[in-house]
């Protein structure tokens, strides 16, 4: 009975006009979304593959000169694509491509794509996202609206209850139709999306890639889903299927459009960001005047003068084995790591904390659950780009580490690093987030997400058993 | 008789509750819009004002200083880095000045790019990519999602706002059977579609008017300065024009004589090809045709000119001084080993080197720029969007007029510095009165209008084209189903 | 008053919804046009209000061309549909207060307008409820008071009392007989047989776009006029056979 409901929703809606016109549309900008997604990832990565090895080129290939200034020269991380990434982009051109690894400074990362692109960007950005969050909620509203309240005005709906066909079957019918209408759609689209991973990737990311791209078409099935239940549970509800069209395209205005941003002014407003220049302020006021405030970066070097000197037994500098210099150097560093994982600790867990809100917004709009599920699975999200930072900060310690080292243990002033010194750092290797922890980062939207589909499921179900026919 | 319209016309849209409801969620909509813009601006005000005190605070001391080291009361003890009669560290560190863009009278009306792009530079004698990247902390997710500012308001929800008043403008008479009753009359349907629209639209684009009047006033923007009064009409013009727009659709799409359903449909797909289709298009087209290539290549070039002139530092300095023999010190000899001197001379070098490098990005992004210029008609909403960011100093023109400014700034202040640099000539107390300021010059508003002039151009084509197409449509109306 | 010459209409789907039709009601005339579904009565009517444009000939009012003077000839007409639709947030007097005021009547008082409400007999305590709440047989009238107030000189009726009970339909037919009497050229299309005989002057019976034969109503008792239909459905009949 229900497959054949949805055999008949199904063979009506590939027969209208505008289903057909509607899909095509978006199958079209699906295609070419990710067609471009695809090149753009392989040409970023192409490039940050070849650039992470000249920056290394360029660190092995420096003249003999004082290690100290080598690490001032440092080397730069570049970000390296996830191949996901050509799927959804996430805030990968709001945070800069690259970081500079030098000495004494934790810096931010430089260059947000989005800087060297026009306001147009901001509009929206044809990829495959866009498509999947926003265009395809739409054609299903328009698919889903007139389920029934089209139905019930054209007399339809009282023929098929005068026939003893349950309203619950009518509904489970009727959304397996919508869901089969979308097929067509989504089939050739993760197809497509597949082959595209599999091209893109090795078969090491592919291996890495692949459970991803499984739950991020998992998720967006999900949404779907969900929107499904709310179009026929509204359409059950509405007294006409003009009323139907009018709510649902509100719905989608208010989840698409208001609520994004509605929850980014409260996740400013709950947990305001400081400015650069405060930010710059307090970094340099704790490590001029000590974060407790009473011990002075000369205070420091002071009382490491006399420590170092008690260990070694020495009553001069002169007299250690060692270069004081290095030691210094690499007191003062490690007193600026602290310093700085205090305070980007800070920053950054605020913005986790503004985008958990976020999260947490999806109770009321199911997109900002999807759209936080889709850049944590493409590897996109904030969290992934804090932990590469981190990655990138904690290879920058190693680097200065040996350089320092390298300083204490040469007591001639005019000492200079070989190559050998140069070749003992490694290479910087990165690991992305292993999946646990993406989705350990998602919590919310998983509940959010859950709540929203169990909730729009209960809502298309009750509503359809007591519509009026 | 369009007295008659109107009046009839008011009585029944009073009648309906609906207008009052959506009229009202918009002017709260673009109250929460204007609290996000003076909430924004006021952020950036307070950033310059402790920039300013910061400032002020600095140069105070570092005059003290002076002041005591020249009257021989204070012996200075440091390394070199630190000295404050060096050159090279005033202009690099301690006498360091901002150069700061201050957000323009109408700022709060459309956030635009300013919270993409940083607006005060710290400038010093050092090459301009050491501070060119002085971007404001923000969450990325943040910027992301974009602003709910006034703008916001007025390019996606006011459409929608204007097809919801009139997607069903002559359908729904038709499906309520009026129109034939109407049109028994000796009145022409073009004159009841006017009276329609001048009414809705006089409701509607009077709200959004005032709005913006209110929300420059509330932003303490004075009227009465030329400028700010020729930017405030031209932004009137621009919201009245882009709702005539939306309305001149609305009344096209009801000259095909299609039912309310099928406009509704209609109208909502088109806001969605204006809105979001052909930006994102047209984002993809300037960006494959001018692409700008990819920053990892400048950081890349950066690194080889200047590891490529640390190398020869010493042979570098000996040739700075061939071609500038002005600037041989005239006491003292020239010390070789002075890490100012040589770097001063291996920055001007890489400097030179990575002109070219720096040249393409701002020909390429400059090419998008025109190619968005050229193609922004073919949707209204990227000619509101840009003619109001325009308006309010917070597009990309004003940025990169502030990046000229702040060019000009650059070079006058290398221009102070690197002679004394060179001459190993020390700062004085009295110097640093003399140290250059840098003063925000507005970006001429002729510039400006002269832009939003070519956007209202983009707006009044577009009516005057439904109009044209709609008009004979009606006299054929299909006035029975 | 009413003129119909040699009106043809062929719709875009090459229907001929009206052949060659030539008709000319004079003042004070009532003219039933009679006939099945999808004979042409809606499409004259039609015609005569330029709702659509005819394919050949010409439907005049008052020796106007309607085509060519669209908004003049209907200063001279009212319409009364099926269903006289009117604006149900309004009242009845605000309806007539927009409607005339449409027509060029846009100076009658208050107390005028109420008494073409008492003129067609609607309470007063009507005239000013919404017309949501009103009958049917309540909205014909205000269409009626609507062509009083606007001093129609002809009348165009489209099925106005299907679907009214007797009652309502009576007085709906003395309302029509007391414009005649007073010189207004009626044209209704109707199915009812009774009404025709009752209020009309003149009959039309029309089958597949064509005007059978046309009578005067006085000649013809209520018996006749129905052989007279019954017989022109059964020629038309065998007319499309041999079409």
């Amino acid at each position: 009975m229900i497959a054949r409901i949805a055999r008949k929703e199904f063979t009506e809606m590939v027969r209208d006009g505008r289903f057909r016109g509607g899909a095509l549309i978006v199958l079209v900008l699906l295609l070419s979304a990710l067609l471009m997604g695809w090149k753009h990832y392989s040409d970023v990565s192409a490039q940050h593959t070849a650039a992470q090895r000249a920056t290394r080129e360029q660190w092995l290939k420096q003249e003999p000169k004082n290690p100290h200034s080598a690490a001032h020269y440092g080397v730069y991380a570049f970000k390296p694509k996830l191949p996901l990434s050509f799927v959804d982009q996430g805030v990968d051109d709001y945070v800069g491509v690259a970081v500079w690894l030098e000495a004494h400074k934790q810096n931010d990362f430089r260059y947000r794509p989005a800087q060297d692109a026009t306001a147009v960007q901001r509009f929206s950005e044809l990829t495959a996202a866009t498509v999947l969050q926003l265009l395809l909620p739409l054609l299903i509203i328009l698919l889903g609206f007139s389920t029934f309240a089209g139905e019930r005005e054209q007399g339809t709906l009282k023929q098929l209850v005068s026939l003893g066909v349950a309203k619950r079957d009518l509904a489970l019918g009727k959304a397996l139709g919508v869901l089969a209408a979308l097929a067509v759609l989504l089939v050739p689209a993760t197809v497509i999306g597949l082959g595209a991973l599999a091209l893109a990737s090795g078969p090491e990311s592919l291996a890495m890639s692949t459970p991803r791209l499984g739950l991020l078409a998992l998720s967006y099935l999900g949404y779907y889903t969900l929107f499904i239940a709310v179009a026929l549970a509204v359409s059950a509800w509405a007294k006409s299927s003009r009323f139907a069209l009018v709510a649902l395209l509100g719905f989608w205005i208010l989840q698409s459009l208001v609520a994004p941003r509605v929850a980014t002014d409260l996740t400013r407003w709950l947990y305001p960001t400081p400015s650069a220049l405060e930010f710059a302020k307090s970094v340099s006021d704790d490590i001029a005047k000590g974060m407790d405030g009473h011990s002075s970066q000369d205070e420091r070097t002071q009382a490491l003068e006399r420590s170092v000197l008690k260990q070694y037994g020495a009553k001069k500098l002169e007299d250690l084995p060692i270069n004081f210099a290095g030691v210094a150097l690499q007191a003062s560093e490690e007193y600026g790591y602290r310093v700085y994982d205090k305070h980007f600790g800070a920053l950054w867990d605020r913005f986790e904390r503004q985008n958990t809100l976020h999260q947490v917004g999806a109770i009321f709009a199911p997109l900002l659950a999807i759209r936080s599920l889709s850049m944590g699975l493409s590897g996109t999200d904030f969290a992934q780009h804090r932990h590469f930072a981190t990655a990138a900060e904690s290879y920058r310690r190693v680097m200065i580490k040996a350089m320092n080292d390298d300083v204490t243990l040469h007591k001639d002033a005019d000492h200079k690093a070989t190559s050998e010194v140069y070749r003992s750092l490694p290479d910087f290797e990165y690991a992305p987030l292993p999946l646990p922890s993406v989705l350990a980062a998602q919590v919310w939207s998983l509940v959010c997400f859950g709540v929203w589909l169990i909730g729009s499921t209960l809502a298309a179900l009750y509503a359809a058993t007591r519509m009026e026919v | 008789m369009l007295r008659s319209i109107l009046k009839y016309e008011w009585r029944n849209l009073v009648a309906d509750k609906a207008i009052w409801v959506v009229t009202g969620l918009f002017a709260l909509l673009i109250g929460y819009g204007l609290l996000n813009g003076f909430a924004w601006v006021r952020f950036q005000n307070a950033t310059l004002a402790t920039a300013r005190s910061e400032e002020v605070t600095r140069f105070n001391k570092l005059k003290a200083s002076l002041t005591a080291i020249e009257q021989g009361q204070e012996k200075f003890t440091g390394d070199a880095f630190a000295d404050p009669r060096q050159a090279r560290t005033v202009g690099n560190n301690k006498g360091t000045r901002y150069a700061a863009m201050p957000p323009g009278a109408l700022a709060p009306l459309a956030v635009g790019q300013s919270d993409l792009y940083p607006y005060y530079f710290k400038v010093s004698t050092l090459n301009k990519q050491t501070f060119l990247y002085n971007n404001e902390l923000e969450n990325p997710t943040n910027l992301l999602v974009g602003r709910f500012d006034f703008a916001f308001v007025i390019v996606y929800l006011y459409p929608l706002l204007i097809l919801a008043l009139s997607y069903n403008l002559i359908s729904a008479e038709r499906d309520e059977g009026t129109l034939a009753m109407l049109l028994a009359q000796p009145v022409a349907l073009r004159q009841i579609v006017l009276g329609k629209i001048l009414l809705r639209g006089g409701i509607v684009l009077a709200l959004a008017v005032v709005c913006s009047l209110l929300g420059a006033v509330l932003s303490g923007a004075n009227l009465l300065e030329g400028d700010t009064a020729l930017r405030l009409g031209l932004w009137c013009a621009v919201v009245l024009f882009y709702g005539a727009f939306w309305f001149a659709l609305a009344a096209a799409v009801n000259a095909l004589g299609k039912s309310s359903a099928t406009n509704a449909v209609g109208l909502v797909g088109l806001w969605l090809v204006f809105v979001v289709v052909i930006p994102a298009a047209l984002n993809v087209t300037v960006t494959s045709l001018s692409p700008v290539p990819s920053r990892v290549e400048l950081i890349q070039a950066i690194r080889e000119a200047s590891s490529a002139a640390t190398a020869q530092g010493n042979q570098l300095l000996a040739r700075y001084y061939e071609d500038h023999p002005e600037l041989l010190p005239k006491n003292t000899k020239v010390d070789t080993s002075s890490f100012a001197l040589r770097s001063t001379a291996v920055r001007e070098t890489v400097d030179k080197a990575i002109a070219p490098v720096m040249a393409r990005y701002d020909r390429q992004l400059l090419g998008q720029q025109n190619l968005v210029e050229r193609y922004r008609f073919l949707s209204p909403a990227i000619v509101a969007q840009e003619a109001l960011s325009d308006l309010a100093g917070t597009g990309l023109d004003r940025y990169r007029h502030f990046l000229g400014e702040v060019d000009k700034f650059h070079r006058g202040w290398q221009g102070f510095f690197v002679p004394l640099i060179f001459r190993q000539q020390s700062i004085t107390a009295a110097d640093i009165d003399r140290l250059p300021i840098f003063r925000f010059q507005e970006e001429p508003v002729g510039a400006v209008a002269g832009r939003v002039a070519g956007g209202l151009l983009g707006l009044v084509l577009p009516v005057v084209f439904l109009v044209w197409i709609a008009l004979p449509r009606f006299k054929h109306y299909p006035v029975t189903a | 008053m009413l003129e119909a010459v040699e009106l043809t209409k062929h719709y875009a789907n090459a229907t001929l919804a009206l052949d060659r039709l030539s008709l000319r009601i004079e003042p004070g005339e009532i003219f039933c046009l009679l006939g099945p579904n999808g004979a042409g009565k809606t499409t004259t009517i039609s015609l005569f209000l330029g709702f659509v444009a005819p394919s050949s000939g010409s439907a005049r009012i008052k020796d106007l061309d309607v085509q060519s003077h669209p908004l003049a000839t209907k200063r001279f007409v009212a319409y009364i549909p099926e269903q006289v639709m009117l604006y149900r947030n309004l009242t009845g007097l605000e309806n007539l207060e927009y409607f005339s005021a449409l027509a060029g009547q846009d100076s009658y008082s208050k107390a005028a307008l109420l008494g073409f409400f008492d003129e067609v007999g609607l309470p007063q305590e009507a005239a000013t409820r919404r017309v949501g709440t009103y009958s049917k047989g309540m909205r014909q009238k205000v269409g009626i008071a609507i062509a009083i107030a606007k001093k129609a000189e002809a009348l165009l009726l489209d099925e106005p009392t299907s679907g009214l009970d007797p009652k309502a339909s009576n007085e709906f037919s003395a309302l029509l007989k007391r414009l005649g009497a007073s010189g207004v050229a009626v044209l209704m299309a109707t199915h009812d047989l009774f009404r025709a005989k009752e209020a009309g002057t003149r009959v039309g019976i029309m089958s597949a776009g064509k005007l059978l034969t046309t009578a005067r109503t006085e000649d013809l008792s209520y018996e006749q006029l129905e052989r007279l239909y019954l017989e022109s459905m059964a020629g038309g009949a065998m007319q499309g056979v041999k079409r």
